[in-house]
């Protein structure tokens, strides 16, 4: 019974959150930071018992108003929307302990309660995106979630920060109204909204009125890979990922473009479903978009010298690793997908935390300034150095697996060409990171003495840092603990 | 603006324009109309009042701890007639399940919660459209 | 060409919705003053919502507000218009955050268009 609650309860803890934080104003700021701790651990073990629990009981479908599901909006739990809203709530978790320490990073004294805000009605929306099992809620929790995310962009009062967070509300608005376009289409074609109930009926509308469906894939496809930051749609995110304060920056990178992939593979597995994917040759596109992403991405972060932007172009092509798994349309590559977008979240908090806090005290974005940066900071240059040989793909983290992975799920389809790519991508990622690396920990002994100078940073800035670099090697360790929850979660997609 | 026409003029037009979003808000769930275009009414109404009156007086009307206030207070009203509907039938947003009067077909007392959630969101609309005025106008803050 | 003009007729609705939309696309995509592109967003968003309307559309349907009295009356289809609503209130806040966006922009650069803006940002970061 409160079981079949616990999702409205999620969504409905986050708006509480949101709705406390202004009229808690006058009073100290801890209490507001240990409320939305609080709220924030009940959502996680919330999420973490729904994942128990579609996994080895039932999946949950939640009408709203207890109307039929034809009109009424519907909440669907299965073991897709639990993994991620449990990783989503995990992710959060750790950022939101971190940002509690840094406080000062661009954002005014005055705009602490409003960041944090915005934060719990990013994490409602997205949390909404993934429950929901309708097409136009599902615009509506995009809207709430590209308004926030452009609000939390802007939020730093530097010029810059305008005129990213401009382009990316455009480029955003262009994506949202496209993927609303597709909805007319398919609302037109077979009269729902309803995911389960349009897929039941697309292969019918197909053969009716194969144009609208056609047209309806194209906008659909494109409206969220703006948003998703696919390849030629990409230009907007180093630019917004970059001027950010960086704990936002983190959540950008490592949840927010995650969601929209999310959403596209919904839309793509089960509003279209594979039949009508592979006769309109849509795999093949993408596998193109994503390989043309994996190597651009790459090329355009060696160019970079600020690192915040590097960071920023290699989640471009990092989002072409993930595409590459979706876009291969079967189980070994949507698991390989899954299972990097974990990685990937993991690796990039991590990175953008470690910067951010070597930015914060230091006050310093140059890739040449971090000269000698590991005997100065020992554990963000530490982390750093973890997550990024991780991105690489260095055996004994995470990304070794999720990478192993898309090789073998690539192999399987026969597509030895990609399996090219990833290795010529992985090769150009260790062209820009290792140097960082090199630069940081392993030159000249005129920086030795700088040991002494330990960390001044505060605990609650060390501790999900060094977190985050333990869960990094864990998973590459033991990757088989979470692969069951990957595999039930993706054969939701595939039957 | 200093014109005496233009003010006496507004302050005639507001009670009216104020009613007739009142108007809107009561009937939305047998007509055309709602919460929405009622509160955008009322809204539109105030921003007029700051735009002929100036913002400082438009300020002593509508403060912004008020406006604050009751955006705030739209929403929880909203919510927390979702979560009775939780309580009394298991589902949020339940309306005749969760046991709210029906009343008569086509009279201002019908429909459940429908006309209280219309006063939420007409509520929500109208402070949300005068702290957007006010927003956009005040310079030294977003 | 007399069918041609027919199928035309029919569909003019739809043929409309998607003109507003690409002309929408256009403005955002060619203009440089950004107020224009924050216009031609609210056009492409008035195409979508056209289109959505027209899908509901019923031909000799009356507004779907249930009336005692008169009974086996055809209503239009009221979803797609609850749909625009909300699509409405999504692109009225949009349009304001990006208008407030513009404001700050000027604020600080002194001009709203996007050419002059992209000059002024790359000489700020030659300076540097």
């Amino acid at each position: 019974m409160i079981i079949e609650q616990l999702p409205i309860i999620n969504l409905l803890l986050f708006l509480f959150m949101a709705l406390i934080i202004p009229l808690l104003k006058r009073k100290p700021f801890k209490i507001t930071l240990i409320l939305g701790f609080i709220v924030l651990i009940l959502v996680f073990i919330s999420s973490g018992y729904l994942l128990w629990y579609v996994n080895n009981v039932e999946i949950i479908s939640y009408t709203f108003g207890g109307h039929e599901t034809r009109f009424g909006i519907e909440f669907l739990v299965n073991p897709f929307s639990a993994l991620f809203t449990t990783v989503i709530s995990g992710l959060a978790l750790i950022i939101y302990v971190y940002s509690s320490g840094d406080k000062t990073e661009g954002i005014e004294k005055k705009e602490f309660g409003r960041y944090y805000v915005l934060l719990f009605i990013l994490l409602l929306s997205m949390f909404g995106i993934l429950y929901t099992n309708d097409l136009f809620n599902t615009y509506v929790f995009i809207e709430i979630l590209s308004i926030t995310t452009c609000a939390i962009i802007s939020i730093k009062k530097k010029k810059d920060t305008y005129t990213s967070a401009f382009r990316y509300v455009m480029m955003n608005e262009i994506g949202s109204l496209s993927y609303l376009f597709g909805v007319a289409l398919i609302y037109m074609a077979t009269g729902f909204t309803n995911i389960t109930l349009v897929s039941e009926s697309i292969q019918t509308a197909f053969s009716a009125y194969p144009f609208n469906i056609i047209i309806a894939l194209g906008f659909m496809i494109i409206g969220l890979g703006i948003k998703a930051a696919i390849f030629p749609f990409h230009i907007w995110l180093p630019d917004a990922h970059s001027s950010a304060p960086s704990t936002s920056s983190a959540i950008l990178s490592a949840i927010v473009i995650k969601v929209y992939l999310l959403v596209m593979v919904k839309v793509l597995y089960s509003v279209f479903g594979l039949d009508i994917l592979v006769e309109m040759n849509i795999p093949i596109i993408l596998l193109i978009l994503s390989a043309t992403a994996m190597i651009l991405g790459s090329v355009f972060a060696i160019a970079q010298k600020d690192v915040k932007r590097m960071l920023g172009y290699s989640s471009v092509a990092q989002v072409g690793y993930i595409l590459l798994g979706i876009s291969l349309l079967s189980l070994a590559g949507l698991e390989a997908a899954f299972f990097h977008i974990i990685s990937h979240g993991l690796m990039k908090t991590a990175l953008f935390l470690s910067v951010g806090e070597i930015i914060f005290y230091k006050k310093t974005r140059k890739v040449n300034d971090f000269d000698g940066m590991g005997f100065i900071m020992p554990v963000a240059m530490g982390v750093f150095s973890i997550a990024a040989l991780g991105m690489i793909g260095l055996p004994l983290t995470s990304g070794f697996i999720s990478k192993l992975n898309l090789g073998i799920a690539v192999l399987e389809n026969n597509y030895v060409i990609f399996l090219v790519v990833l290795i010529l991508s992985s090769l150009l990622n260790v062209i820009y990171y290792l140097p960082i690396i090199i630069l940081a920990f392993l030159r000249n002994e005129k920086y030795h003495y700088r040991m002494t100078t330990i960390e001044h940073t505060p605990k609650t800035m060390i501790t999900p840092l060094i977190f985050l670099a333990i869960l990094i090697v864990a998973l590459g360790l033991f990757p088989n603990v979470i692969m069951p929850v990957i595999e039930s979660a993706a054969k939701t997609l595939i039957p | 603006m200093n014109d005496i026409i233009i003010k006496n003029i507004t302050r005639i037009v507001i009670p009216f324009a104020q009613a007739y979003g009142i108007f809107i808000i009561l009937n939305g769930h047998i007509s055309p109309g709602g919460g929405f275009a009622g509160g955008a009414i009322i809204g539109t109404s105030l921003i007029l009042y700051t735009l002929v009156f100036g913002r400082e007086k438009g300020k002593k009307k509508f403060s912004h701890k008020m406006s604050e206030i009751a955006e705030s207070g739209g929403i929880m009203i909203f919510v927390l007639i979702g979560v009775i509907g939780i309580i009394m039938a298991g589902s949020f947003l339940a309306n005749q399940s969760a046991g709210f009067p029906q009343g008569e077909l086509g009279n201002i007392l019908s429909g459940g919660f429908i006309p209280i959630l219309m006063i939420a969101i007409g509520i929500k609309v109208a402070s949300t459209m005068i702290s957007l005025f006010n927003i956009l106008i005040d310079e030294e803050k977003v | 060409m007399k069918e041609i003009i027919d199928i035309i007729v029919e569909n003019i609705n739809y043929i409309g919705a998607i003109a507003l939309f690409l002309i929408g696309l256009r403005i955002v995509v060619i203009h440089t003053n950004l107020i224009k592109r924050i216009m031609g967003l609210n056009i492409m968003g008035t195409g979508v919502f056209l289109f959505f309307v027209a899908i509901g559309n019923v031909t000799g349907g009356v507004v779907p507000i249930v009336d005692p009295e008169s009974a086996n009356v055809i209503y239009i289809n009221p979803l797609p218009s609850v749909f625009i609503l909300t699509g409405i209130v999504v692109v009225v806040s949009i349009t304001v955050y990006s208008l407030s966006l513009v404001i700050r922009i000027y604020e600080n650069y002194n001009t709203i268009d996007q050419k002059e803006l992209s000059d002024l940002i790359s000489e700020e970061n030659n300076d540097h």
